[in-house]
């Protein structure tokens, strides 16, 4: 499938919810010129699960990650999927970009749509709040289970104390310490 | 039925090296249930090139240091992203010698996996044999770069380093080497009944699982997903060398998405790499290696830049993806994210393991090549009665199975003595 061919099909399900769409075509190869698509589209919160699921239906869909980081007021976060593997250069790299406000740091899981999701999702959980309604697994992938901050906020206050700890974060060395 | 037991393995080394934790549900020898805890080997390096004033040659040599195995992919990954980011060209004959590296790196890094296999199966002497012949490829990795592992090759524009005329017959000569080898590996690895007794049916990873759990890598293709990185969105000079996706089809086999699938693959891709690596040396563009030779002139060009990129790479595990965004003025990077391989193939785990004995956890835990790893020690929690299991103890019951399944076939014994 075509990068515009895909894109015209999330701008029908979709309609005006895509925002700032565009194709960032890459040249590469020397002797074999390829051409490798990608397209970058902001899509507000609420309409990732149905962006996602218009991707999967010409398929196959693949999720590399969940990129994010917090933008002052909101969190923005940035899903890196793939659309068609299988095919020589068929791939297309489709990037939804989306903000979810501090004071409500939600969005809907698409672990039902990309069972695939879950592990990206629940990154996003422990590095910076945000929460997944629908997720099957709300554990910590990578961070203590214990640990009280989001490390990627730029505005935890008390950041600075855990990073020191966070090789042997125990929760029996803060009463030793102090 | 029995009553359900759990046993907690880790947080120390399935596989490698490196801790992970693996908690399973066991009724009897069958596993019916894993959950799986990472993180043991969190060491916040996004947050190190993000927060802590690096600038972006300071974060390419951490980024390197991500992984010991990998330490080409990270690099090639990250260049290409913030050479997106920062509108940069790479020279032609940059792009070649980013190729060779990374498929010798590709070459170093399954022989290492199948001499792990090997080991997890109680096979020490294929370890061995395995081992000494992937020291040819890390000596070709010395001589090209100077270093065994972290070869420090790939710079935002280029490579630090051109291959010389007189290394080009050092690096044709190891390819002849593991030209003849390549039959006698796979004679070794797939024709013997006792590595196929232990590695047919174990560890299935059905197709429709590997493409809902967004597998990549060889743990895909191993299922029959034609899923490549350099096949599907080329990179680089990859389009130069028709890369197909390797499955167990290329050898003449139906695939299962079993570990014997998985070894299949990964020895098949060691002789797809060769291929490319012979191409490239035969077709390499001449002229510069960089397109910035002066390294404050790098530095200056990337403190104005403004923008954000992807770049993807299949590193020898899969897919591999690294996302970075620039603001003028600064020299970190405002968001640098990494997804590597495993991250992708810790979901896979789940239906890999379940039905299957614990003598066999640590082979299906070896063979999407986590890069987390090794059984040092594990626990039996029965009520409030504790058991702890070394390594050792978890290799032995893999070995025994080994020896027991060679005994019953009766044959040589295969397995640890």
């Amino acid at each position: 499938m075509k990068a515009s061919q895909i894109l015209s099909a999330l701008s029908t399900a979709l309609g005006e919810k895509l925002k700032n769409y565009e194709l960032r075509p890459r040249e590469v190869g020397v002797r074999q010129k390829w051409t490798v698509e990608e397209i970058w589209a902001e899509v507000p919160r609420e309409a990732i699960p149905k962006a996602v699921a218009t991707l999967k239906s010409p398929g196959p869909l693949h999720i590399s990650v969940i990129s994010s980081h917090d933008a002052g007021e909101a969190i923005e976060l940035l899903y890196h999927l793939a659309v068609g593997f299988g095919t020589e250069g068929g791939e297309v790299m489709v990037t939804l970009r989306t903000k979810v406000p501090k004071t409500d740091p939600t969005i809907p899981s698409i672990c039902g749509i990309l069972p695939g999701a879950e592990i990206t999702e629940r990154e996003k959980i422990e590095f910076l709040g945000v929460e997944f309604p629908g997720i099957p697994r709300k554990d910590h992938v990578f961070l203590p289970d214990d640990l009280p901050v989001h490390p990627w906020r730029r505005d935890e206050p008390e950041l600075g104390k855990y990073l020191h700890r966070m090789v042997e974060w125990e929760k029996d060395n803060e009463s030793k310490e102090s | 039925m029995g009553e359900v037991f759990e046993v907690p393995i880790g947080p120390i080394h399935p596989a490698l090296k490196e801790p992970i934790r693996l908690t399973f549900r066991v009724r009897g020898e069958r596993i019916v249930g894993v959950e799986i805890r990472a993180g043991f080997a969190h060491r916040g390096i996004e947050f190190m090139g993000m927060r802590q004033g690096r600038n972006l040659i300071q974060v390419l040599y951490l980024a390197e240091r991500i992984c010991g195995i990998c330490s080409v992919s990270h690099p090639i990954a990250l260049t290409q992203a913030v050479e997106r980011a920062a509108g940069i060209e790479v020279p032609p004959r940059a792009q070649y010698i980013r190729v060779i590296i990374s498929e010798l790196e590709r070459i170093h890094s399954h022989l290492l996996w199948a001499g792990v296999a090997a080991h997890e199966l109680g096979f020490d002497t294929l370890l061995h044999l395995t081992w000494r012949v992937r020291e040819k490829v890390l000596d070709i990795l010395e001589e090209l770069t100077g270093n065994r592992i972290n070869y420090a090759i790939p710079i935002f524009g280029g490579v630090r380093r051109d291959i010389a005329p007189e290394q080009y017959p050092k690096v044709w000569e190891a390819l002849r080497y593991y030209r003849g080898l390549l039959e006698q590996l796979l004679d070794a690895f797939l024709n013997d009944p006792t590595v196929m007794a232990r590695t047919r049916g174990v560890g299935v990873l059905e197709p429709k699982e590997a493409e809902e759990f967004c597998a990549v890598g060889p743990t895909a293709r191993a299922s029959g997903l034609p899923k490549d990185v350099r096949q599907d969105r080329p990179y680089l000079a990859y389009s130069d060398f028709a890369v197909k996706a390797i499955t167990p089809e290329d050898y003449g086999l139906t695939p299962i998405g079993d570990v014997y699938d998985k070894i299949v693959v990964r020895l098949l891709e060691v002789g797809q790499s060769l291929e490319i690596i012979e191409k490239a040396l035969e077709d390499m563009p001449e002229g510069e290696i960089t397109s910035f030779p002066k390294i404050p002139a790098l530095l200056a060009h990337l403190k104005k830049a403004e923008g954000e990129g992807l770049g993807w790479h299949e590193a020898p595990r899969g897919e591999l993806i690294h996302y970075v965004q620039l603001v003028p003025g600064e020299e970190a990077p405002l968001v640098w994210k990494v997804k590597a391989p495993t991250y992708s193939n810790l979901l896979s785990w789940r239906p890999m393991f379940e039905g299957q004995e614990i003598a066999d956890i640590p082979i299906i835990a070896a063979c999407i090549d986590p890069c987390i790893c090794c059984n040092d020690r594990f626990h039996i929690v029965e009520g409030s009665r504790e058991k702890i299991v070394a390594k050792e103890e978890l290799l032995r019951l893999s070995w025994e199975k080994t020896r027991r399944i060679s005994g019953q076939r009766g044959l040589r014994d295969g397995g640890k003595g």
